[in-house]
């Protein structure tokens, strides 16, 4: 597009502003979690001072942030995992096979976005309980309790995800497989899979920062053994003294993983965060 | 096996009658896993928050009479339902319509420019992956009266130190405005790649002939960023409507109650006062009122394009 010189200089200084404003918070705070504990709050703010990692020490071993690490890549890898396990084949039926309903069904799960947590979260609650007095199954506070809670945010996203990449493929590549003796699942497992692999990649990568993100059902449905890295970052903040640079350790420790893997995954952001409905 | 050999062989009727039955439902094999779990953790709790929305339930008490919509009444009688009702729809209107404004001027200004491009989609992409409790806690502090940057900013042009978070006047608008810090990006995200995806030829006949560049913006570019226009409203929508990760750790809905919203009132009314079944009645009404909004918006959406 060709633009007046005047007029880009404008956009460029509107949109370096904007870009500003995002990351001079998130860089302001971060770098709170490096400094020591006499200069969290000073005003005006210190900007220079020596770096420590004293923070990080305190939050990953006495505050044992290490457990809730472990709990949120527990939680996050399994619920992912297993949305996979369940998304993927259906996702290939609906981009493979036409039959009736293959449309409606796949509206409905797209108007499974619409659904508000606290909808599912407050039943679940009851039901856990409710398991754990009639059958003895304890589901609250365990990681399969969450996993299974965490797939109904995930598994729509995976089963639209996939049905995208899917349909991106020929028929003819199973097609051609089947003809040489293959089954159909075996043709999918063989031949699909091992081409559709960047996909699924990038699905999992975008099903793991929601699910590690995830602070809701997790609030209601985790207790003290399953406690993820999200629900803890509040518990910084005592109403006498907030730890501030306790806190963006943990922030940090949230955040960082997450801003790798979308540097990894940005082309495929977008197709994701919309379900792919725009195609 | 093969069509024409199995019909020939009267023998294997019933073997090739299974074998078709299953072939022409081979897709359910495939479905009915992710299917099962889906009514399991999505229809099943609806239906059960239902049923408890019918009887008293709380944690405390093991006698459940059947009440009719007696927490329906309860509930839309509450003033405090109401009041975050209100709250609610509050944030949906302002930080939908800023989220978009700003995600779609990003957009286009966005197409003006040339290098660095890459760069600036990566800034605008950090909020969107940042949990949402993470961008509460981070701005709590950017907002501090006493050391925070914002009011250290706001002093250095003369202006006296707020409160904003703890004022009954501006805790709201505050909460809204770092929503839309938040996700303005993703609408730009969205609106941007819907635009990159525009044919030239209509913009480059227009300029020739001289359209002035608003009545372009009118009339091509409004037009046939239509579907992912309200691709983006319609997220926005869903997510503004069930709000609760950035209020819990910012106000915790206070000064007040001027900041709580339907997802924290309900949660509160499940499990800090223990009444299960008023708070499950409410969350049916949020899932009838959402489910509505969705489904005009889906409407007008599927008009655009064609889904599945």
């Amino acid at each position: 597009m060709r633009v007046p010189k005047s007029e880009r200089i404008l956009a460029y200084v509107i949109l370096i502003t904007m870009a500003s404003l995002v990351l001079a918070p998130v860089l302001a705070g971060s770098i709170t979690a490096f400094k020591p504990q006499i200069i969290w709050v000073s005003s005006p703010p210190t900007w220079i001072f020596e770096p420590t990692l004293e923070n990080f020490e305190f939050v990953f071993f006495t505050r044992k942030g290490w457990l809730y690490l472990r709990n949120s890549l527990i939680i996050s890898i399994g619920s992912v995992a297993l949305a996979l396990i369940l998304g993927v084949p259906a996702a290939y039926a609906f981009a493979r096979f036409r039959f009736r309903g293959s449309k409606a069904l796949m509206q409905w799960l797209i108007s499974l976005r619409m659904i508000p947590p606290i909808v599912v979260g407050l039943p679940f609650y009851a039901m856990f309980l409710n398991l754990e007095r009639t059958f003895n199954i304890g589901l609250r506070d365990t990681y399969p309790g969450l996993i299974i809670t965490y797939q109904t945010f995930l598994l729509p996203l995976v089963i639209w995800m996939m049905r995208g990449y899917f349909a991106d493929l020929p028929a003819a590549m199973e097609e051609s497989a089947m003809v040489e003796g293959y089954t159909r699942l075996g043709a999918l497992l063989r031949v699909v899979l091992p081409v559709v692999w960047p996909g699924i990649v990038a699905t999992a990568i975008l099903n793991f920062i929601f699910a590690w993100n995830e602070f809701f059902l997790a609030l209601i449905l985790a207790g003290n053994r399953t406690s993820t890295l999200p629900m803890t970052a509040g518990t910084y903040i005592v109403r006498t003294r907030v730890e501030w640079g306790n806190l963006f350790a943990v922030n940090l420790i949230i955040m960082a993983p997450v801003i790798v893997l979308t540097i990894i995954l940005r082309q495929q952001l977008v197709k994701g965060l919309t379900f792919g409905i725009l195609e | 096996m093969n069509e024409s050999d199995a019909s020939d062989n009267a023998n294997q009727s019933v073997s090739t009658r299974f074998y078709h039955l299953t072939q022409r439902h081979r897709h359910w094999f495939f479905i009915a896993p992710a299917l099962l779990i889906l009514l399991a953790v999505v229809i099943y709790p609806i239906l059960f928050s239902t049923g408890v929305s019918l009887f008293r339930v709380t944690f405390a008490s093991q006698s459940r009479p059947f009440v009719g919509l007696q927490n329906f009444e309860r509930m839309l009688s509450n003033d405090d339902f109401l009041q975050s009702a209100f709250n609610t729809l509050y944030y949906v209107v302002f930080s939908v319509s800023g989220s978009f404004a700003l995600g779609f001027a990003a957009a286009l200004l966005f197409r003006r420019v040339t290098a660095g491009k890459e760069l600036l989609r990566l800034i605008l992409i950090i909020p969107i992956t940042m949990a949402p409790i993470v961008v509460g806690l981070m701005w709590n502090w950017m907002l501090d009266p006493l050391f925070g940057l914002v009011n250290w900013f706001l002093g250095l042009i003369g202006i006296p130190g707020q409160t904003m978070l703890a004022q009954a006047s501006t805790a709201r608008i505050t909460v809204v405005l770092v929503d839309i810090w938040q996700w303005y990006p993703l609408v730009f995200l969205i609106l941007e790649a819907g635009m990159a995806t525009l044919p030239r030829a209509p913009y480059e006949s227009a300029r020739l002939e001289g359209v002035p560049s608003w009545l372009i913006f009118r009339r091509i570019t409004l037009p046939m960023l239509r579907p992912v226009i309200l691709v983006a409203l319609l997220l926005r929508t869903v997510d503004a409507f069930r709000t609760f990760d950035i209020v819990r750790v910012m106000t915790d809905g206070g000064p007040h109650l001027t900041t709580e919203t339907l997802s924290l009132y309900l949660y509160r009314t499940a499990f800090t006062f223990s009444k299960l079944s008023r708070a499950a009645a409410g969350s049916i009404l949020m899932l009838l009122v959402i489910g509505l909004i969705s489904a005009i918006m889906f409407r007008y959406l599927y008009r655009e394009v064609e889904l599945g």
